[in-house]
């Protein structure tokens, strides 16, 4: 039986004009596929173009050039709304600088995607989420008063909230020290492990690129060859 | 470290914050907006002093029983201030052998010094004074004595008279209101040869004088130290008192404007300061940890705002500038001949209220940049204490109060507007605490409304410091939008189309029914017979008025002069008590006095003090019971002191009445003249026609001052809706990345202005109701009524208009794709 694809690119590119008029290619004819339940990682120094990468997989930013299909839909013809229906509910995000909302608080944050697809039983199903993460304690702690890698716990959390078929990672332990990063990195794997997510996560890191099923490698906004 | 090169460097990226750019343009509003209303309000208030000086023909005037020395004219002469003599005096004159009783008025070129001369010469219209030999006649004289102009010759003692032209207004001539006989003018210089001004005769001289303002003030100052016995000095501020009224009331208005204004900019730059140090903290922490400390990193933001500030200052005065000439070139028409140039006072008071401003609305947010800890680099998070949101505009109110006593120089108002404010102030933070209280259940829910909701209750600083910002806002507009026009058209009605234009004086008491009755036949629109009597005040409470014993010339006129007791035992409409209490009908029955209050302010009377008049020999005497507060601009019957009616029981009086005449009726005044000789008819429409000019360029001008307003207003709620910018945009980012859309995101900041509008425009249409009502009260002395619209205006259009700048200012942010926000981080 064929795979079924999650996230596929075709010819993707991604041109800015600078401030003096000339224009930078960040990314050039990017053309990839990721299917259900694969965990891969895109590979690449500082300024490669992955993060650009990821935003554009994820329907946050638009190609200059080329298509992106996300859940088997074409990212091209809809317009922000629609991407925005189509993430909701189904699509998780953890970030490097994390982006929680600073005056929600750690429930709060965790419940928002839920009660954003109108799902029933959101703070329940947050609270659950959190002590799963080890923050069954800090609930109504708000973001400043946590912690950075407490705080990368509450985007676990949201993150997996309303079990995604989908999660981008960006460098999820960029900011943090390297046990808190260690512990980051095993809690997402095992959360991905329990909800069968495509995992999509960008890092410059290779040891944690190699415990991925697959690595794409990104130089100069170009995916190298073979990988 | 060099902070003055890191101060430049620092410029090229400030310039480009949004924060700083909406101060500066908060503050060139603000500055432009005051200088314009400085300079027009200036040129408007000196248009309305010249107009009021017309009606005296002159700046300044000295009257006095004796022919005005040369020695004056020198003075005048050296001091480059214009003057011309008058002197008036009641005489016989005889014309087709018929001998007519005449006020007799000889002036010298160049009268009059200001206002106009109309005369109906055979010629055509003229405005100049009777040359030698030559006499203008008062309508109601030619009538008498059956003149032809341009023919008949009179006779003034030895001299002999053509009668040249028709007197149809002369500036000065409601100065005496009392002016029985008609009036002749002549040239000054044949009074000599009439041979009629011998040493006890009933003459008047006045010296006339005008010109500039500087050059009078030293010009009275030296007078008054020569002026002998007897003689008075009279300028606009003592001259008519309903005209005085009225200007006073026209300043206010503007001053009250443009104070509206100045606040509202003011709000505008607090909110803006708010912005530009939340996006300048990041900043200062990273120069704390390379060294700086925190006072030089303040110095290096002062710096900043010191030069906004003269940037603005310089730009705005001279957008100012041009905004009072375009003003002028508006209302050119109405301001009749031509408007006073702008003295530069303005651009000082504009660079002065700049950095005020600054000082008082953005220095104390912008100190929350010198605490910024160093560890806010790793933790961004971390909050910078700054000083309480109370204490910020309390410091602001405080400042802002300086600035009104400084600039309008009218402690009742400053104060009035002080505790207006800080009470506004304490009702929106108490009303923002209560709503953030109630909204707190909502965090719990998910749907679009509770969403937006929730988010006021998520950031509670930001939350009370829009809801002052935009409540603020709204008043202020309410006030002007509505309360303004309701004064104004109180005020304006406060002279109905049907005020009285013509005075009956001198009413014998053997003749009032058969006035009564004449009037009621015709159906003459009229006030009914007011009893009056000549008196002089000798006493209070045993201390006898003398006018040496007063310091203030004022003071002394008024010790000196003659009253018109009235006597009644009901107060007129258009009174309203200050202290004590108008007699009823029981207290009637027993001697007692009323005393206008700005008479008894002059004289030090007060409510107990007993006062003694001599009325024809006979000494009255009673206790004040009351203080009264009088519309001398209503031109209803009014006396400076009114008795109860049983005082006149023993006391020779006549009665006097006012009635309305238009154009059909005014046959009248002649048939009035025949069959009641005693009684004199004074036509005071000419005054009537001034007040009601000054009153419609008074409203005019508050008109455009409102302009100004308008744009303060919308900067304000422009700065209040970007003062959440930051967080907004970021917020919306991470919700659309979690899969909100466009409709649910519009939906919760709909919900969240849309509430912040309404509880915003309620408290609004409560403080302007309150303050309408205060202000109609206690500065214009008019009756308080405040429009029912306040309230469906104030909380229709502030729901409407909040909603609408929340929405719009998110509907961009939409448009933006998620990861340039999540970028930019």
């Amino acid at each position: 039986m064929e795979a079924t694809i999650r996230i596929a690119a075709t010819q993707l590119g991604k041109r800015v004009r600078m401030s003096d008029g000339r224009t930078l290619d960040i990314l050039t004819a990017i053309d990839m596929q990721v299917n259900a339940g694969e965990v891969v990682a895109i590979l690449g120094p500082s300024g490669s173009g992955k993060s650009t990468l990821l935003g554009l997989l994820a329907g946050l930013d638009q190609p200059s050039t080329g298509q992106v299909a996300l859940l088997g839909q074409d990212l091209s013809t809809m317009d922000e709304d629609a991407r925005a229906a189509l993430r909701a509910g189904r699509v998780g995000f953890v970030f490097q600088s994390f982006q929680l909302l600073p005056g929600m608080t750690a429930l709060e944050n965790v419940a928002l995607p839920l009660q954003i697809g109108r799902q029933r039983g959101a703070r329940v199903q947050a609270e659950r989420l959190l002590q799963e993460v080890g923050l069954g304690e800090r609930l109504s702690h708000l973001p400043r008063q946590l912690s950075g890698g407490e705080q990368q716990r509450v985007a676990l959390a949201r993150a997996f909230a309303g079990d995604p078929a989908v999660l981008f990672a960006d460098e999820p332990t960029g900011n943090l020290d390297a046990a808190s990063g260690q512990r980051i990195i095993e809690l997402l794997f095992d959360l991905r492990d329990r909800a069968g997510s495509t995992l999509l996560l960008v890092t410059h890191d290779q040891q944690l690129a190699m415990r991925c099923d697959r690595v794409l490698q990104i130089e100069a906004g170009r995916l190298q060859a073979g990988s | 470290m060099n902070t003055g090169w890191l101060t430049l460097a620092h410029w090229r990226s400030a310039l480009r914050d949004p924060g700083l750019r909406l101060l500066l343009a908060a503050l060139l509003v603000a500055v432009a907006a005051l200088t314009s209303v400085a300079f027009f309000a200036e040129r408007v208030e000196r248009a309305l002093q010249l107009q009021g000086a017309a009606l005296m023909a002159a700046d300044l005037v000295v009257e006095q029983g004796e022919a005005i020395p040369a020695e004056w004219l020198e003075k005048a002469d050296a001091l480059g201030v214009r003057h011309a003599r008058t002197v008036t005096f009641p005489s016989v004159i005889i014309a087709n052998e018929r001998p007519l009783l005449v006020q007799v008025k000889a002036v010298e070129e160049p009268y009059p010094l200001r206002g106009r001369l109309q005369v109906q010469t055979p010629g055509g219209a003229a405005a100049r004074p009777p040359a030698a030999g030559e006499a203008w006649l008062e309508g109601r004289l030619r009538d008498r004595l059956g003149a032809v102009i341009g023919r008949t010759d009179l006779r003034l003692g030895e001299l002999g008279l053509r009668a040249g032209g028709v007197l149809l207004d002369e500036p000065d001539r409601g100065g005496n209101l009392f002016q029985l006989a008609p009036r002749l003018m002549i040239n000054y210089a044949d009074v000599q040869r009439s041979g009629l001004l011998g040493p006890a005769s009933r003459v008047k001289y006045r010296l006339l004088l005008a010109g500039d303002a500087d050059q009078v003030v030293a010009l009275r100052a030296w007078l008054s130290e020569r002026l002998p016995q007897g003689s008075e000095l009279a300028d606009l501020e003592n001259a008519r008192p309903e005209l005085r009224t009225a200007i006073e009331r026209a300043r206010r208005f503007l001053s009250l404007a443009a104070l509206c204004a100045s606040l509202l900019a003011g709000v505008a730059i607090l909110l803006a300061t708010r912005r530009y140090v939340d996006r300048a903290l990041d900043g200062a922490a990273v120069l704390r940890t390379l060294g700086m400390s925190g006072g030089a990193v303040m110095r290096w933001h002062l710096g900043q705002l010191l030069a906004v500030v003269i940037a603005a200052t310089a730009v705005g005065s001279l957008l100012g500038l041009l905004g009072q000439q375009a003003l002028v070139a508006v209302l050119g028409d109405w301001f009749g001949e031509s408007l006073p140039l702008p003295g530069p006072r303005p651009v000082l008071v504009g660079l002065l209220f700049g950095l005020s401003m600054a000082v008082g609305f953005a220095l104390p947010t912008l100190l929350r940049i010198g605490r910024v800890p160093p560890l806010r680099v790793l933790r961004r998070e971390l909050e910078v204490q700054g000083l309480s949101g109370w204490l910020v505009w309390l410091l602001a109110a405080g400042a802002f109060v300086a600035l009104m006593m400084w600039q309008v120089q009218d402690a009742r108002l400053a104060l009035g507007m002080a505790l207006a404010l800080v009470a506004a102030l304490a009702l929106f933070m108490l009303a923002g605490r209560l709503l953030l209280f109630l909204l707190a259940p909502l965090r719990r829910t998910g749907g679009a409304a509770a969403l937006g909701l929730a988010a006021l209750a998520r950031y509670p600083q930001l939350t009370l410091l829009q809801l002052a910002g935009f409540g603020l806002g709204i008043t202020l507009l309410l006030l002007l939008a509505v309360v303004r026009v309701d004064i104004i058209e109180t005020w304006q009605g406060s002279l109905p189309p049907q005020a009285p234009n013509h005075f009956l004086i001198n009413i014998q008491p053997d003749e009032r029914s058969a006035l009564t009755a004449l009037l009621a036949q015709r159906q003459i629109p009229n006030s009914g017979l007011h009893a009056t009597t000549r008196a002089r005040l000798i006493a209070i409470s045993g201390r006898r008025v003398e006018p040496e014993s007063y310091t203030d010339t004022r003071a002394r006129r008024l010790a000196a002069r003659e009253y018109s007791l009235g006597f009644s035992d009901t107060m007129q409409p258009d009174n309203r008590v200050h202290a004590g209490r108008w007699w009823d009908s029981e207290a009637a029955r027993r001697p007692a006095f009323s005393v206008e209050e700005g008479l008894a302010n002059s004289l030090g009377i007060r409510v107990g003090d007993t006062l003694s008049f001599d009325v024809a020999g006979q000494t009255v005497s009673a206790p004040v019971t009351s203080l009264r507060g009088v519309s001398w601009d209503s031109f209803n019957v009014n006396f400076f002191v009114v008795g109860t009616p049983v005082l006149a029981e023993t006391l020779p009086v006549a009665y006097l009445s006012s009635l309305y005449l238009d154009q059909a009726s005014e046959s009248l005044t002649l048939e009035l003249t025949e069959r009641f000789p005693a009684v004199s008819v004074l036509d005071v429409r000419p005054i009537l026609a001034q007040v009601r000019e000054i009153m419609e360029r008074g409203a005019l001008a508050v008109e455009m001052v409102f302009l100004f307003t308008l744009i303060a207003a919308a900067l304000v709620t422009l700065a209040a809706a970007q003062v959440s910018r930051d967080e907004r945009a970021r917020e919306v980012a991470v919700m659309r990345t979690l899969g909100a859309s466009r409709r649910r995101l519009l939906g919760a900041v709909l919900a969240e202005f849309g509430l912040l509008g309404l509880i915003g425009g309620l408290l609004a249409a409560l403080l302007a109701s309150v303050s309408g009502y205060l202000i109609a009260v206690e500065l214009f002395d008019l009756p308080g009524q405040v429009s029912a619209a306040i309230w469906w205006l104030g909380i229709g259009a502030g729901t409407a208009v909040v909603a609408l700048v929340g929405w719009l200012a998110t509907r961009r942010l939409l448009g933006v794709p998620p990861m340039q926000v999540l970028n930019s981080e």
